[in-house]
């Protein structure tokens, strides 16, 4: 599998946030929280979850899950672990 | 909004899904405010049983808002988890809405199940439930073998577990009066000891499996076990166990199984309220064998060993045969030659389906959408209750389109994906089999012959169109002069003089120019009736006077005589005639044909009605009279 661009992961990313959240003004940046995505609930949590591993084909830990609305993170270390995972792939 | 929807369904499975999902909701949203039952509508026929979750999750917010415009509840559904139900409840309650039933539901907090049910005072009681739905799984089991216990210990254990159960649901349909309808239990993928564990009495597998069975024999018949454990095999049981989501979010499988999960336990509580379907509607051509049988024929369709293609037809063929020897009625509509189609009932050796298994045949051109309303109303059940299997795209769009009420599920274009694509909707979900279910196909077939005569005359004219009667006229000659002769001598019913010429007397009529006869043979797309039909006129001078007119009863009220009629008047002029001139002789066998002459136009000149009588029909005031019937020249 070729790489895929930091540029590209975070276009993908976006994609898949404007539709689990239902809202084409959606843009990403990294210091996005879930606070500040309206309807970031933990239903839509998982949603987003899914939607994301289907998007490129990976898979979160459990800690993962959890730890994506804990206070240290943010939509820049969520973009940064999707590409771990993808480079783990190849 | 008819195109967003086709975009959707276009889309399932590939990459453009979420894409024209977002669309098609954002759609359904936008009519929702200005017209929410058509909205509703929209939404209802978008929800089956193959939803994957984040299309099921959008749909069920469009129906969350839809809510408050929807009839009120009927029925009121309370759902008792040992783990997260929100997920499920929405969805529940989504597909509920599909059936036509709405629901208000009550969740109770996770894993107070048995307390909700004992306590007067719990909110359950409040709600006064329906239906309770314990939403159990293995988590939820008291106890389980340590490994160590003998084969009666288990047992005892089995018996245990089944009683505590048992009073619960005795318990709960005591004080609310409700049905129950309660999970049972999914092993675990994993097996300590792997293959032995269903042999080692102290196996978890086998302790679960026996404690399905168990709770099945000991559920009354106000409770209904819900085979979860089913789901999670179909699904694989490592992928429905993906328990990140348990430890995450207590959701019972991973969340792509969740809308299946919800449609199984609906569609349960819909067969409660007896909103399953009653009847299979099969196409025939590249639906039940592979190939067209009137252009391939009996001999060239695909059907059964020696074609892998033709295995998989004939193992939906056994599909069908099981779904109707458990009760679920089966009918075809098909665009074909019905004799043809027939035929390859009755004589295509790898059949499994035989004539006599299908209660309503339908083989004809008219359109799809047509001839599952006559389907329906030879049954005499609702349109709402067939489900329409066919391989051509086009036909399952226009039967959406016309006859919104039907079912009609997608079908792969590889039979062997046939019976899965239909058994996954579960639509003939059944809360019991009964002695009368196995004997349902046999009670419609003799209700929808019964029906026959009466539909064909609500629909006449299609049914005369849809004939295809193609009529030959000839002279008496002496081909055909055996066959005339007997029907002079014989026929009684249809006959206005009953005057019974000799072959001899026949053929001089025939051959002299004084006389001038007809004769009419008649097929549809049956197949050939024959000769039916005589007529001989004598020209007396600017009259044709009608001698004789008969016809085989066989062919009655096909508009025979009007074509006859039209063929005579024809013939006249060309004589330069300018009248026909009928006559009626009356006999204790003939008061079919009392008013055969007023019926056609004639006016009486002589006699009275039912006496013997004469009738004219001036050649000027005669127009030609529409028929279905086409004629055919002698070398056609």
């Amino acid at each position: 599998m070729s790489s895929i661009s930091p540029e590209s992961i975070r276009e993908h990313t976006q994609t898949v946030f404007r539709n689990v959240f239902n809202d084409d003004e959606i843009v990403l940046s990294d210091a996005m929280t879930a606070d500040d995505v309206d309807g970031w609930d933990s239903l839509t949590h998982i949603n987003l979850i899914i939607a994301v591993e289907r998007q490129f084909g990976i898979k979160f830990a459990t800690a993962e899950i959890s730890g994506l609305k804990a206070d240290d993170q943010n939509i820049g270390t969520f973009l940064k672990l999707i590409q771990k995972k993808l480079d783990a792939k190849r | 909004m008819d195109d967003l929807v086709s975009q959707f369904r276009a889309a399932a499975n590939t990459n453009e899904q979420p894409k024209a999902l977002r669309a098609l909701v954002a759609g359904l949203k936008s009519i929702a405010k200005t017209d929410p039952a058509q909205a509703a509508l929209t939404l209802r026929r978008l929800i089956t049983a193959d939803l994957d979750y984040s299309a099921a999750d959008a749909f069920s917010r469009v129906h969350q808002l839809l809510k408050p415009s929807l009839p009120a509840p009927s029925k009121k559904l309370a759902i008792l988890g040992s783990f997260t139900t929100h997920q499920l409840a929405a969805l529940i309650e989504l597909y509920l809405f599909a059936t036509g039933i709405n629901v208000a539901v009550y969740e109770s907090d996770y894993g107070v199940l048995q307390q909700e049910i004992l306590d007067p005072s719990s909110g359950l009681h409040a709600f006064k439930p329906d239906v309770v739905y314990l939403a159990t799984n293995r988590r939820t089991l008291g106890r389980r073998p340590a490994g160590n216990e003998s084969a009666n210990d288990v047992n005892e254990l089995v018996a245990q577990e089944t009683a505590a159960w048992s009073s619960l649901w005795k318990a709960a349909h005591d004080q609310l009066g409700c049905q129950v309808v309660q999970n049972n239990f999914d092993p675990p993928p994993w097996r300590v000891m792997h293959n032995h564990e269903m042999r080692h009495p102290a196996g978890l597998a086998r302790f679960i499996s026996k404690l399905n069975h168990a709770m099945q024999d000991a559920a009354p018949s106000y409770v209904t076990i819900h085979d979860v454990d089913h789901l999670a095999a179909s699904a694989g049981r490592w992928a429905w166990g993906d328990d990140r989501f348990f430890y995450h979010a207590k959701l019972p499988c991973a969340p792509e199984f969740l809308a299946g999960y919800a449609h199984s336990v609906a569609s349960i509580i819909a067969a409660q309220a007896g909103a399953s379907k009653k009847c299979l509607v099969l196409d025939l051509d590249n639906t039940l064998w592979g190939g067209v049988i009137g252009d391939d024929g009996i001999g060239g369709i695909r059907l059964g060993q020696g074609d892998a293609e033709g295995e998989a037809f004939q193992a939906f063929q056994h599909y069908c045969n099981d779904l109707a020897r458990r009760g679920v009625i089966l009918a075809v509509c098909s665009k074909n030659t019905e004799a043809v189609a027939r035929e390859a009932f009755e004589k295509h050796p790898e059949m499994v389906l035989r004539i006599e298994d299908i209660a309503a045949f339908v083989a004809n051109w008219d359109d799809k959408a047509r001839n599952l309303r006559l389907i329906a109303r030879t049954l005499e059940i609702g349109l709402d209750s067939l489900v329409f299997v066919d391989d051509n795209p086009v036909e399952r769009a226009l039967v959406r389109q016309l006859a919104p009420e039907v079912a009609v599920p997608e079908l792969p274009e590889d039979p062997a994906g046939y019976i899965q694509a239909i058994d996954r909707h579960a639509y003939f979900q059944t809360v019991s089999v009964g002695a009368e279910d196995l004997q349902r196909t046999e009670m419609y077939r003799a209700n929808a012959k019964r029906q026959q005569a009466e539909v064909s005359s609500g629909g006449v004219e299609d049914f005369l169109r849809s004939l295809d009667m193609r009529a030959r006229i000839d002279p008496i000659n002496s081909a055909n002069l055996e066959r005339v002769a007997q029907l002079v001598a014989r026929s009684n019913q249809f006959n206005l003089t009953t005057r019974r010429h000799s072959a001899a007397a026949l053929m001089k009529m025939a051959g002299s120019p004084d006389y001038l006869t007809l004769t009419v043979s008649l097929a549809d797309r049956f197949g050939d009736n024959g000769l039916i039909s005589v007529v001989i006129g004598r020209v007396e001078a600017d009259e044709l006077v009608i001698d004789t007119w008969l016809m085989s009863c066989r062919v009655l009220k096909r508009g025979v005589e009007s074509f006859v009629r039209n063929v005579l008047c024809r013939m006249a002029r060309q004589r330069g005639l300018t009248a026909l001139r009928g006559e009626y002789i009356p006999t204790p066998k003939n008061a079919l044909v009392i008013e055969h002459y007023a019926n056609l136009g004639f006016a009486k000149i002589s006699g009275e009605v039912g006496q013997q009588s004469w009738w004219q029909l001036p050649l000027s005031a005669a127009a030609e009279w529409p028929t279905f019937i086409q004629e055919r020249t002698a070398h056609e």
